[in-house]
């Protein structure tokens, strides 16, 4: 399948001003580092990681909403890190973005459905308003809102009807790409479902490409045709969900994935699953090597001198680590 | 064995401006002596509720009825003098967010020190010494240095370790820890998970854990009561719970959970609708409106708590 969206040595810094008794000097936080991927047609690529590892700022740097500090995003020929902001805003009917806390992410004192329309109304505006209206209650409908709910505010929703609605300005413009920040972590069990499926459903139809971005390693093997694994801005690990999850080769995947509660009492244990020790480490002051090897209960001396590249262990299956040949299953 | 915790008839309201809203309405449950009970339900569910009223903590527009009863001394609108010398000391209670259970303008040692001082008579000394020893139990690194930290200075689940070090300071008969690990990340939830599992397993707490998540309920707890809309649905044995449902609303919250055994080709089956609004609760079953089985008995009549086998019982008026 080709690929829609291809990401190459993305970094995304924030400086951190002086100030204090004890900072004299700016910092420069590397929130995001040397991460490439490509997005292809049709698919939902989950990114996993936990707080503070970049997985946010990755879905904001791709999307020009923070500017990359280097690397590039190459978009239908273009690199998207290189154009201004009057060529980006052409691109954004393509390119769009679902946020975590659906109610703070809507505005207050427009209507479900001047909401929904404004993307319309920038992108394309040749359309009248009856073609514009017509749309609009064509999308809320397939979102499962009721048209005649247009006329209402946002506070007037529950926290998955709010995230129905920004999937559907999202969609309106029948975009090529999603990113999706956390759309389902703030919602409860019972919602969460209606709300991937939702996106599955639309995926099936309208071919577009997410781009998931979760720390819910279920929901992302739910999603997800293949994951991108994070840990302090880097890549750990890469791979279809199949062989991802079948065989997570990253002693931090396999950390993670052993930390998810089983919901079969028979099977779950809180004493069996491999507990990282130690705190993540400042982001702002990263370990040498593999920025892993603080909490790696298999690090060796190599780790701590040498950052570990990506190397493929099965087809499309990437992995940054030094002992992989340590961690395949017997 | 007598229970340490009985509940009987518990109702919880809040006066609002659009009325009154029921939140926990005929509520039973207990809760053994050496048990883990998990409390499930999804937000408005009650659970949290619940065990505010327990620890005299509900909001100043909500007002309780019933009985909680700890090992016989009425809990419910008992005068604060009462309740204090029990909490903080027999009954213990951690929340969600660790960072507002802490006082920001307070070293992290003698916010808990104090808990010693007030309850157990200790000097600052004797107390300091208690405290080292309990961060150490749940594996904060260098606790000497930590005990002058300021909560500001440490992580989400640091934080979360030192409210649990805290509220079992004084060996409390009953700890209730509301959704502890929901805020942190997966792998710092299963520490957590993991400390809470020994402190279960070696000192006889009997923990209640209210929880959204029924993963985190299956690796922990002997029992589990399930909410909706205020009311019991479910109560039973955790093997119970997962082999056996036997509301159809635990079985949907089963079904409907993106857990790593299940199959990503299938679409998830999700309980559609939302739950009801709590102010205009309909008078019969509260899951009526999103059940698939619902007959005309489940409008109009709210089904009680009834025994489906040992120890598990269901509120729902279709055939077992």
């Amino acid at each position: 399948m080709s690929s829609v969206l291809t990401v190459e040595h993305l970094s995304v810094h924030y400086e951190v001003p002086a100030g204090g008794l004890f900072r004299r000097h700016p910092l420069t936080l590397k929130a995001v580092n040397d991460v490439s991927f490509e997005l292809r047609a049709g698919e939902t690529l989950g990114i996993v990681g936990e707080t503070g590892c970049g997985k946010s700022s990755l879905g904001k740097g791709v999307l020009q909403l923070v500017r990359p500090a280097a690397g590039r995003v190459l978009w239908e020929g273009r690199d998207l890190c290189t154009l201004s902001p009057a060529e980006l805003k052409a691109c954004r009917k393509d390119l769009q973005i679902i946020f975590q806390d659906p109610l703070s992410s809507l505005n207050p004192r427009m209507t479900i459905g001047e909401i929904v329309a404004e993307p319309l109304e920038v992108h394309r505006p040749e359309l009248g308003r009856d073609e514009r209206r017509r749309r609009v209650d064509a999308m809320l409908d397939r979102v499962g809102l009721r048209p005649e709910m247009q006329s209402r505010y946002p506070n007037e929703f529950s926290g998955g009807q709010c995230q129905r609605i920004s999937i559907a300005r999202a969609m309106i413009c029948e975009p090529k790409v999603i990113v999706c920040d956390e759309p389902v972590s703030s919602l409860d069990v019972s919602i969460q479902a209606q709300i991937c499926n939702l996106l599955r459903d639309l995926q099936r139809d309208t071919g577009v490409a997410l781009l998931f971005i979760s720390h819910d390693l279920s929901i992302v093997r739910y999603m997800s045709h293949r994951v991108l694994v994070m840990y302090l801005g880097r890549a750990m690990e890469t791979g279809p969900r199949l062989s991802f999850f079948g065989a997570p080769r990253h002693p931090y995947s396999q950390a993670l994935i052993s930390a998810v509660p089983v919901p079969d009492p028979d099977q779950a244990d809180p004493s069996r699953s491999l507990v990282l020790d130690g705190e993540l480490p400042s982001p702002m002051d990263p370990p040498s090597g593999c920025v892993f090897r603080t909490r790696c209960p298999l690090a060796v001396p190599v780790c701590i001198t040498q950052e570990p590249a990506l190397v493929d262990v099965a087809p499309g299956h990437g992995v940054a680590c030094h002992r992989r040949q340590d961690t395949a299953p017997a | 064995m007598a229970a340490v915790i009985e509940c009987q008839g518990l109702n919880v309201r809040f006066r609002t401006d659009d009325g009154a809203v029921t939140a926990v309405s005929d509520l039973d449950f207990s809760l053994n002596p050496g048990e883990c009970l998990g409390v499930v339900g999804e937000s408005g569910s009650g659970k949290s509720q619940t065990f505010l009223a327990m620890f005299g903590l509900l909001a100043p527009n909500g007002s309780a009825t019933g009985s909680i009863r700890y090992r016989g001394t009425e809990l419910l609108n008992a005068p604060r003098g009462a309740l204090d010398e029990l909490r903080g000391n027999r009954l213990a209670m951690i929340f969600q967010d660790a960072l507002s259970g802490l006082t920001p303008t307070m070293r992290v040692g003698e916010q808990m020190a104090e808990v010693l001082v007030r309850h157990q008579g200790l000097t600052r000394q004797q107390a300091r010494a208690r405290v080292i020893e309990a961060l150490e139990v749940v594996r904060i690194a260098d606790p000497e240095r930590r005990y002058a930290a300021y909560p500001f200075e440490m992580s989400g689940g640091m934080r979360q370790r030192v409210m649990i070090a805290m509220a079992t300071l004084c060996r409390p008969e009953v700890l209730v820890a509301d959704e502890p690990t929901t805020a942190l990340d997966v792998t710092v939830q299963a520490q957590v998970l993991r400390l809470l599992d020994g402190l279960k397993r070696h000192t006889g707490t009997s923990l209640v854990l209210i929880t959204h998540d029924l993963g985190v309920v299956a690796g922990l707890c002997d029992r589990v009561l399930i909410m909706y809309a205020g009311r019991a649905v479910e109560l039973g044995p955790v093997r119970d719970i997962f082999r056996r449902p036997a509301h159809p609303y635990t079985r949907a919250l089963l079904r409907s959970m993106p857990g790593l055994g299940i199959d990503p080709a299938e679409d998830l089956p999700v309980i559609p609708g939302q739950p009801p609004d709590l102010e205009h609760l309909p008078p019969g079953c509260a899951f009526a409106s999103r059940c698939a089985h619902v007959v005309e008995t489940c409008r109009v009549t709210r089904p009680a708590l009834l025994a489906v086998g040992a120890d598990h019982a269901r509120a729902c008026h279709l055939p077992a």
